[in-house]
Order: structure tokens, then sequence, then C-alpha cells
């Protein structure tokens, strides 16, 4: 198996997950990389994506496994052939399905355009009950690591998977609580215990 | 342009950026395909893309451009930003030329729609002295241009794999829409300039045509050396037909007495099996498809299906799967079943009798659907799609009775043997559309009362468990109104897009209110569109040339009235007019 890091930028931000599924074995196919195919009635390419970003959401940071007996370049091979702003980064080798979808438990992302605010303070409040997009009441509290800014930037890192939180929502919660919006959101890290 | 994009359903639409397009770069002359609906239908038509192509091998800009659906096509109008091409990004307005493509009537709002967004003005007469694009359009629904005629300089006629790249170079070379450029491109095969050709009225009825005659389609005569586009660019998002397409011939031997394209399209023109190999095996490994889509109106007939689809096999990778849409239930062979991936089995009766199928020339016998169906049923298969119509001429209940037991014995066929699924047949009745150039084209559409009462027999007689759908009454009666429309119909069109008309084809979209008020509102009772016509009449088509003689549609309707069958052209030539072009005609059923 072959797990890779790969971007979601340049326009692949609006393309939404499985979209994207259809692109990555389009690219697998044109670059020459055989997947194998799942058995059964319906068979499938065996390729595993993590959790995706919100639409719109660009990502330097997103993985994917696939099941391939690839023995080349894979980084050189997928890039000749992927389409613009999905570019593999990271390639490495792996025997078993890392699982990125369960292993990744927090994301990091930056944004530009929220109106400045003490982050210590937000982070000091007990609960920060907001609506979520079904229109459920829930505390994000618990689900925000950490937030801060770096270079005039606003950089905070959210639990994702289970207890997930969307960054667009938070950010949405940013701008009513302390004005400005949130121009670009871009995820720049992952964190579990199977990134590499 | 961000905020806007994420607010709208499938932002992929409008980026552009797809893998493999043609980069796009300003040229000598740029040209831009417009395709009056959603990306996703547009980017499955191959059509378009070999008229872009045909630019880009003259070395010429070609890019496209999409009918936005309306949460985005609003928004733009609200920011005040002009549709924009997909790679130039350019406001449409900036290009040399737009060309449209027309594949149904139900799309004409559309156009409008497109232009308004751009900023360009609808109408010919108020684009006059502007300095605009030429707005033209192709495709299928050119052969009768009048409903259109005032929001058009150029209609291309026929096949578009060079006349559109043609006039492009007469445009250069006189600097311009000059007089002499309408002069020149008028003498072109394919040709249509509503300006200077157009329909004379005496007493209320069309008398003659003014102008330069008789407009004679466009005909690639070598379809197996005609441009092809071997790199497409891969949609952002699924398209309706997201797969490689091959066109395997063009035109049809067949002769079905409703169908249009069967009669537009001819003669039959094919690819070698070597061509479509290789443009297969290039499409593939250009765009990471896993299917490829052998098109044509009737694929069963190519000769060399067998020898072709073996060809395939062996030079594509082994996961991709062939998919033959037009497969006619007649050529349908057990061997073929296996490569499709083994759910749906569609067939096209389209009448429920022998004899309504004889009067329809549709050339196909129970017992050949009974056996094809058994075979695909043992093969694995377990769900059945037929397509039916009603409202054909000389229908009668016998031959909606004939839908029902149609049903009944596929459902006997089925449940003879014990299969793993349950048997999904589900029945399609669309309302008989008379059209240009077939012997049809004379034909009434029922009225909305028949259309209720057929539909209603349908429902109370198909057997239970057998999923039944329809087409409404009012959007077929448009489609038949446009269809065979003249000039007068350009304001209706007109007001009912003001009146909020767009995406006619869409059922949740369509306004029937808005095309009603705008009927009316002109003064134009639609109903008398589609009363039957006198052969004797000049119709408001006849000044194109297809190359069928108008005689010989007629004695095909006279045939049709005594239920006698034609056939098909592969069992010997038919005279229909055009011997001098056709290959069958001279018994080269072979030839490509
Ligand atoms: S010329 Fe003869 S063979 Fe050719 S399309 Fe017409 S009827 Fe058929």
């Amino acid at each position: 198996m072959i797990a890779f890091k790969y971007t979601k930028t340049d326009g692949a931000e609006y393309l939404s997950h499985l979209d994207l599924l259809r692109h990555i074995d389009r690219t697998l196919r044109r670059a020459g990389i055989e997947v194998e195919y799942s058995r059964g009635y319906h068979k499938h390419p065996r390729i595993f994506m993590g959790n995706p970003p919100p639409l719109g959401v660009r990502s330097v940071s997103e993985y994917c496994t696939i099941d391939t007996a690839f023995g080349g370049d894979f980084k050189e091979a997928f890039n000749r052939f992927s389409p613009t702003g999905v570019k593999c980064v990271k390639a490495t080798a792996c025997e078993r399905n890392p699982n990125f979808a369960q292993t990744i438990t927090a994301c990091g992302y930056v944004a530009e355009g929220i109106n400045n605010f003490c982050a210590e303070e937000l982070l000091a409040c007990e609960s920060i009950p907001v609506t979520d997009l079904r229109g459920r009441d829930v505390d994000i509290r618990p689900r925000i690591v950490s937030a801060g800014w770096r270079d005039g930037k606003l950089a905070f890192t959210l639990l994702c998977g289970e207890k997930n939180l969307r960054p667009d929502l938070f950010c949405g919660y940013l701008s009513q609580r302390y004005g400005g919006e949130a121009e670009y959101i871009l995820k720049t890290e992952s964190f579990g215990a199977t990134v590499f | 342009m961000r905020k806007l994009l994420l607010k709208c359903e499938k932002p992929s639409r409008y980026i552009g950026g797809e893998y493999g397009a043609p980069h796009a770069q300003w040229g000598k002359f740029n040209f831009c395909m417009c395709f009056p609906d959603l990306y996703e239908v547009g980017m499955s038509n191959l059509g378009i893309k070999i008229v872009a192509q045909s630019f880009l091998d003259r070395g010429l800009c070609a890019d496209f451009c999409f009918a936005p659906a309306r949460d985005f096509g609003d928004g733009l109008k609200k920011a005040g930003v002009p549709l924009y091409s997909l790679s130039l990004k350019a406001p449409l307005k900036d290009f040399d030329m737009l060309g449209f493509s027309l594949q149904y009537e139900l799309s004409y709002t559309n156009v409008l729609y497109m232009l308004d967004l751009a900023g360009i003005p609808l109408s010919r007469e108020e684009r006059r002295g502007g300095n605009y694009p030429l707005i033209a359009a192709g495709g299928p629904c050119t052969v009768n241009p009048e409903p259109l005629a005032d929001f058009f300089d150029i209609f291309f006629i026929g096949d578009g794999e060079s006349t559109d790249a043609d006039v492009a170079e007469i445009y250069m070379r006189c600097g311009g829409a000059t007089e002499e450029f309408y002069r020149e491109i008028s003498a072109l095969d394919g040709v249509y300039v509503p300006e200077h050709t157009f329909p004379v009225y005496e007493n209320g009825r069309l008398s003659s045509f003014a102008g330069q005659g008789k407009v004679k389609k466009a005909l690639v005569s070598d379809l197996d050396g005609a441009v092809f586009p071997e790199r497409t660019a891969v949609p952002n998002c699924e398209s309706v037909h997201d797969r490689a397409v091959i066109e395997v011939m063009r035109g049809c031997y067949r002769g079905c007495r409703f169908c249009q394209a069967g009669f537009i399209y001819r003669p039959v023109r094919k690819r070698s099996v070597a061509t479509l190999t290789r443009q297969a095996c290039a499409l593939i490994g250009s765009t990471g498809f896993s299917e490829v889509s052998l098109n044509s109106l009737s694929t069963g007939d190519y000769g060399r299906l067998t020898e072709l689809l073996k060809s395939l096999k062996g030079a594509l990778p082994p996961e991709i799967t062939l998919a033959l849409p037009s497969l006619r239930a007649d050529s349908f062979e057990g061997d073929f079943a296996q490569d499709a991936r083994k759910t749906s089995l569609t067939f096209a009766p389209e009448a429920g009798t022998q004899r309504l199928r004889d009067v329809i020339n549709k050339d196909i016998t129970e017992e050949e659907i009974l056996k094809a169906a058994a075979g695909a049923f043992d093969a694995g298969y377990s769900a059945v799609k037929l397509y039916f119509m009603i409202g054909l001429p000389t229908e009668t209940d016998r031959d909606l009775a004939g839908i029902c037991e149609i049903c009944e014995k596929i459902r006997a066929l089925y449940a003879g043997k014990k299969r793993p699924k349950a048997l999904r047949l589900s029945v399609s009745a669309a309302t008989f559309v008379p059209k240009p150039f077939t012997p049809f084209q004379w034909e009434r559409q029922i009225d909305e009362n028949e259309v209720k009462y057929k539909q209603d027999y349908l429902i109370k007689h198909l057997p239970r468990g057998v999923k039944f759908s329809w087409s409404a009454y009012y959007p077929s009666l448009l489609e038949a109104v446009l269809a065979r429309g003249d000039r007068a119909l350009s304001k209706v069109v007109r007001a009912a897009y003001e009146n909020g008309c767009t995406f006619d084809g869409w059922d949740n979209l369509f306004d029937e209110a808005g095309w009603r008020a705008a009927f009316a509102a002109c003064g134009i009772d639609e109903r008398s569109y589609v009363k039957e016509r006198d052969e004797g009449e000049l119709l408001p088509w006849d000044f194109i040339d297809v190359f069928v003689d108008k005689k010989f549609f007629a004695d095909e309707r006279r045939r049709a009235y005594e239920g006698r069958v034609t056939g098909s052209c592969l069992d010997g030539c038919k005279a229909c007019g055009m011997q001098k072009k056709c290959p069958a005609a001279r018994g080269e059923y072979d030839s490509l």
C-alpha cells in the first residue's frame, strides 16, 4: 500500500469529496499506477481518503491510502497526471492501511480577515454554545484545541473525526463575535498517530 | 467571487481548470462554444468538443461556457459580473464568435439567459452597429432555425466539423462581419444567415422564401478522417455521462418515421475499427475515465461490432467497461451483455402492438424483445426499462393495451425461472412530438384530454409493480410548437424569458405559467402550431435541404397509414433522395 499526503488548493478546494475521489482514481489511471479493486458485486478501486475539509477550505495537509503494488516514484508519477491543485507532497509505502479517517484526530488551520481579538480570553471560556448547520445547539469549546495569532493570521487547531468542528463554522462564530470575515481558510496540518 | 462560489450549489462548475482542458489563449480569432444547459450536461456532449477542436486544429482560440444554474446566474447579475468563459475567464462579449449548441428545443430560453448574463443585447436588431461577437448556433435543432431567427446572426446546419471554422477564416480575411463576409459565408453549405433569407407571407400563409434560396446542410463525407478531440477535459464534477465517448457512426439505417435524427443525419458514415480503437485508447489514456461509450443512433448496426469490441477489449486496460447506449432490442446479443455492468436493460419498442410498430417503421418484434430479455435475465440482469410513445398517428386503446401485455409477458418470462433478485420493470411513455424532416412532420399532436386519457389508461392497466413515468402535457406541447415553429415565435421565446422561464427542459424548473403568459401576450395560440399541416403547404423549414426529398417523406407517411414497413437501408436503398451521396445506396455497407 502507499500512503500519501497531498494538497487541495488552486481551485481544487471547490471539488466535493466524491468528485475528488473520482479525480484521484483517474489520476492514478492516467499515471499507470494500478490500484487493486475490491471484490464483490460492485467493484471499486481500493482508495481510502481521510476526512474531507469543508468545500472552499484549501488544504496542504490531506491524506490518502491506496492499495497498489506500484514500485516507482509515486510522487513524481502522481503529480505529472494530477489536476491543478491536487499535488502529492510526500508518499510512503506501508504494510497496513493507516486509516486516516479514523486516526487523524485534530487539524491545524490559518485564517485571514477576522478582526483582532484576544485568543486567551476566548480559550478561557468554559463553554461556547453555537447552533450548527443542522440547527442543533452544541458547545464547541471542547472541540477547540488551540487558537492564537501568528504573523497577523489567526492560527487554530480543531478536533476532527467524531468530535469534528468545521473551520468555516468556527470562523463564522468568530466573525459574529469579533467582526471581520474569514477570507481564506487554509488547513496547514493534521495531527494523529499515523501522519507523516 | 469566492463568496458567490461558496454560496452556490456545485461551485466546481464555474472554476474551469479542468484536467486536460485545452489551454485557451487569445488568438487571431476567438471562439467561445456556448452550451445552453448546465455544465454537467454540456460536458458530456461530444459535438461541442468536436466543434471546439476544429478551431484549435487551425490554431484559433476556442473556449467554453455553460449556462450557470440560477443561483450562480442571479449572483453574477447582482454582483455586476458578466458571464465569463471557463478557461480564459473572459467576458463572453470579448470573443469574436459565440457558438450556441442547440440540442433540444426546451433549451431555447437559456440562450437568451446566457446572452443577457453576458450583457449582450438579445436580438440582432438591438445589436446592429454595436461591437458584439457574432452570435451563431449549430446542433440538430437548427434544421428548423426559424423560432430563433431574431436572435442569431448565423445558423450552422448539419455537421460541425469544418463550416464553423471556415466562417472564422472568412471573417479574418474580410476584417470583420462586413457585407462581403456575409455574402461569402452565405455561399457555403451549412450556413444560413437569417438576415438575408426570410419567409414571405401572403394572406397569412407562408408563400416563399426571399434571399439566398435553399440552404444545404454541411456534410462530412469522411467521418474516419474527420476532426476528433483525442484529449478532452475531465469535468470537475460528475457529468451526466461521466465517461469517454467515441462516435462509431453518424446516421442511422433504420428510418423510424417519428425520428428526426434518423433523417437529418443521413447518410450513414462510419469510423474504422482501427481509428475507433486508437481514439478510445487515447481518450482513456488522457482522461483516466473508466468507461468508454460507443455512441451512434444504432450501434448494433455497425457491421463490425464484434470485431470492434474485441479490438477494444484487447487494447484497453482490463478494468475499462464498454457502454453501448443506443443498443436496440434486435441487435442485442448475449456476448455483449457481459461487457456492460449487470444492472439494467433498456428497450425502446416505442409502440405497444406490431401494427403500430409497422406504422412507425420500428423494426422490432415482441418475439425479439422477449428473446433478448430472456438471454439477459439468464446473464444476471434483473431490471428492464421500456420506452414507449403515446399519441403516435393511428394509435388506439388496443395499442395501449399492447404496452401492458408486453409488461405481463416480460414478468412471466422472469418468473419462469428461479432468480436471485426481484424484477424491476419500468415503463416510460413520452408524448409523440411531430418533428420537421420526418414522414410525420405534417401530423397533429394529441391534445390535453387525449394525453390525460392515455396516461390514465396506462396507470390503470399496467400490471402492478411496474414503475410508470410519463411526460407532462405542456412541455411536450411546447417542444412540438418550437420544433415546427416559424419566425413569429421569436417574440414568444423572448417574452417567456422575460417572464422568468429558463431551464425549460428540467421538470422541476419548468414554468408553465410563464410560457402560457408569453403566448397570450404575443396573441399567439400555441395549439395552432400542433394541428395537422397540409401536405401542399410550404413549411417554415422547407428552405433547408437535408438531402431527403419532401416527396419521400410524403410517401413514407402514406405507407405509415397503410401500415406498411419500409424497413432498413441495410436491406436495400429506399431512394430517399440522397443516393448520390450515400455509400449504402451503392451497396457499400462495409465501407467507411
Ligand atoms: S440514399 Fe438510400 S440507402 Fe442512403 S439513406 Fe437514402 S434510402 Fe437509405
